[in-house]
């Protein structure tokens, strides 16, 4: 059985890219980077390793629980069959497709995940602000289908590892486009700064991983818009940089929405989408983006300026 | 004495976020944007909240915050945060002061939440600004 975590041998790599990076910004794009939301977000990604060594295992242990149960048994040699391991792949990339949904649409997975889109900022550190709290929620529950379909739980934490190494490269504004054809299959730069802004018409769009398709085939695509000035961040970003605050503000919010609100209302305080209450008084991502859509109109005529004109280097990768 | 790895991992960590950062500091990176015009004001109103439309604004001297106040009488502060900015919409827990010191009079916002911190302004009327960010709570304890 291998023993082996890609992620790992990955971290020279980011620490050589965030580098690489930060010499592009000071050239080109100086406010693409903040010293001090580098540093929260760095810390984020310490965190989250710290806290994957401490509670990891028992997502791990659930996972091997679940595999006694498997459907198919591809043997003791699972790991030598070559063919698995695309289709593995594959799979997750689409199990994390709908695990990152529903971390966008359940107020409790969102409490973990918001840690990820809390930065103002878009660049490679960005990818490393990892969640602390990834392992207290339903998370795990996206990936049994593959351990009960037969893959082993060490083949899905290897597949779980790359996948999540793809996603590093992908956040960054030095980069447009891509060529067509991979901006129409993968998960590219442009893709995701779609999913990291909060301008009303990108809110809750590219869950994507790896795969764009998946995004293209359950309607949650959205493009970027060259002419729309991209917003990063949260709805209400925090203002502040106090690491522990950016890690545990939305879990506070939850439990106190939950202690205070009426007996009836309290799981729809864990379980429905982030921004819902009980008397109307916010906004989900859906009333904001009903509501942006009703002032501008069906056809919106962009205005300022694109992420590219605003670096310059990044108008060299434009689309094929 | 061998380490733990994952000790070891840590402290490797520990010392390239350090260095990443420092050198982020050293480059000069996060260049500082500044609310010197009513047209930056509204542009960072939009990103506060769209649709958000001022009639009346009020820049800090050292354009470093505002506030504005839309037709509906709705009153948003706004501050600068890192390179970018963050704002709120005040609610009726929100609280303005004023300071005055050898003849100038510094408004103190106060939009009720702790970690996002009392915003200093230095603005034109001051006084109306406090007196219509406590009229909030006054109007909804009418």
């Amino acid at each position: 059985m291998p023993d082996f975590n890609p992620t790992q041998y990955a971290v020279p790599l980011f620490v050589v890219a965030v580098l690489a990076e930060m010499l592009w910004a000071k050239f080109r794009a100086p406010e693409a980077y903040e010293p001090k939301d580098t540093l929260v977000s760095l810390s984020f990604g310490l965190g989250s390793t710290l806290a994957g060594a401490l509670l990891g295992g028992l997502a791990l242990a659930l996972m091997f629980l679940a595999y006694d149960y498997r459907v198919v048994d591809f043997g003791p040699e699972w790991w030598a069959l070559w063919w698995a391991w695309p289709l593995c792949f594959v799979l997750d990339d689409l199990a994390y497709y709908w695990s990152h949904r529903a971390g966008h649409r359940i107020r409790w997975m969102w409490a973990a995940h918001v840690n990820h889109h809390s930065s103002q900022h878009y660049n490679l550190s960005t990818a490393l602000r990892q969640s602390w709290t990834g392992n207290l929620t339903i998370g795990i529950l996206f990936s049994l289908p593959l351990v009960l379909l037969g893959f082993h739980p060490v083949m899905i934490a290897i597949c779980g590892g790359f996948n999540l190494i793809y996603q590093f490269w992908i956040h960054t504004e030095a980069i447009k486009r891509m060529p067509r054809w991979f901006e129409a299959v993968m998960n590219t730069p442009s893709h995701h700064r779609v999913h990291h802004a909060t301008n009303p018409r990108y809110l809750d769009r590219n869950y994507a991983g790896v795969f764009i398709v998946w995004d293209r085939m359950f309607g949650t695509f959205e493009p970027e818009v060259d002419g729309e000035p991209i917003r990063y961040g949260i709805v209400k970003q925090l203002g502040s940089f106090n690491v522990l605050w950016a890690v545990f503000h939305e879990w506070i919010g939850m439990i106190t929405d939950i202690w205070r609100s009426p007996w009836r209302h309290k799981w729809s305080y864990l379980l429905r989408e982030p921004g819902w209450s009980h008397d109307g008084s916010r906004e989900t991502s859906d009333m904001i983006r009903a509501k942006w859509q009703a002032r501008v109109g069906a056809d919106v005529a962009p205005a300022a300026t694109s992420v590219a004109t605003r670096n310059p280097i990044a108008a060299s990768g434009e689309a094929a | 004495m061998a380490l733990p790895p994952l000790l070891l991992q840590t402290a490797g960590s520990l010392a390239a976020i350090l260095a990443l950062a420092g050198l982020a500091r050293w480059l000069k990176l996060g260049a500082a944007p500044l609310l010197d015009s009513d047209d930056a004001v509204r542009l960072a109103v939009g990103e506060v909240e769209d649709g958000f439309d001022p009639v009346t604004i009020a820049r800090d001297t050292g354009s470093r915050a505002a506030v504005a106040r839309d037709a509906q009488g709705q009153i948003m502060v706004i501050k600068r945060h890192g390179n970018r900015y963050a704002g709120r919409v005040l609610m009726p827990t929100a609280k303005a002061r004023l300071w005055k010191d050898r003849g100038f009079t510094t408004l103190e916002v106060d939009c009720g939440e702790a970690r996002f911190g009392k915003v200093f302004l230095d603005l034109p009327d001051p006084d109306a600004w406090a007196d219509a960010i406590n009229q909030l709570k006054q109007s909804r304890d009418a």
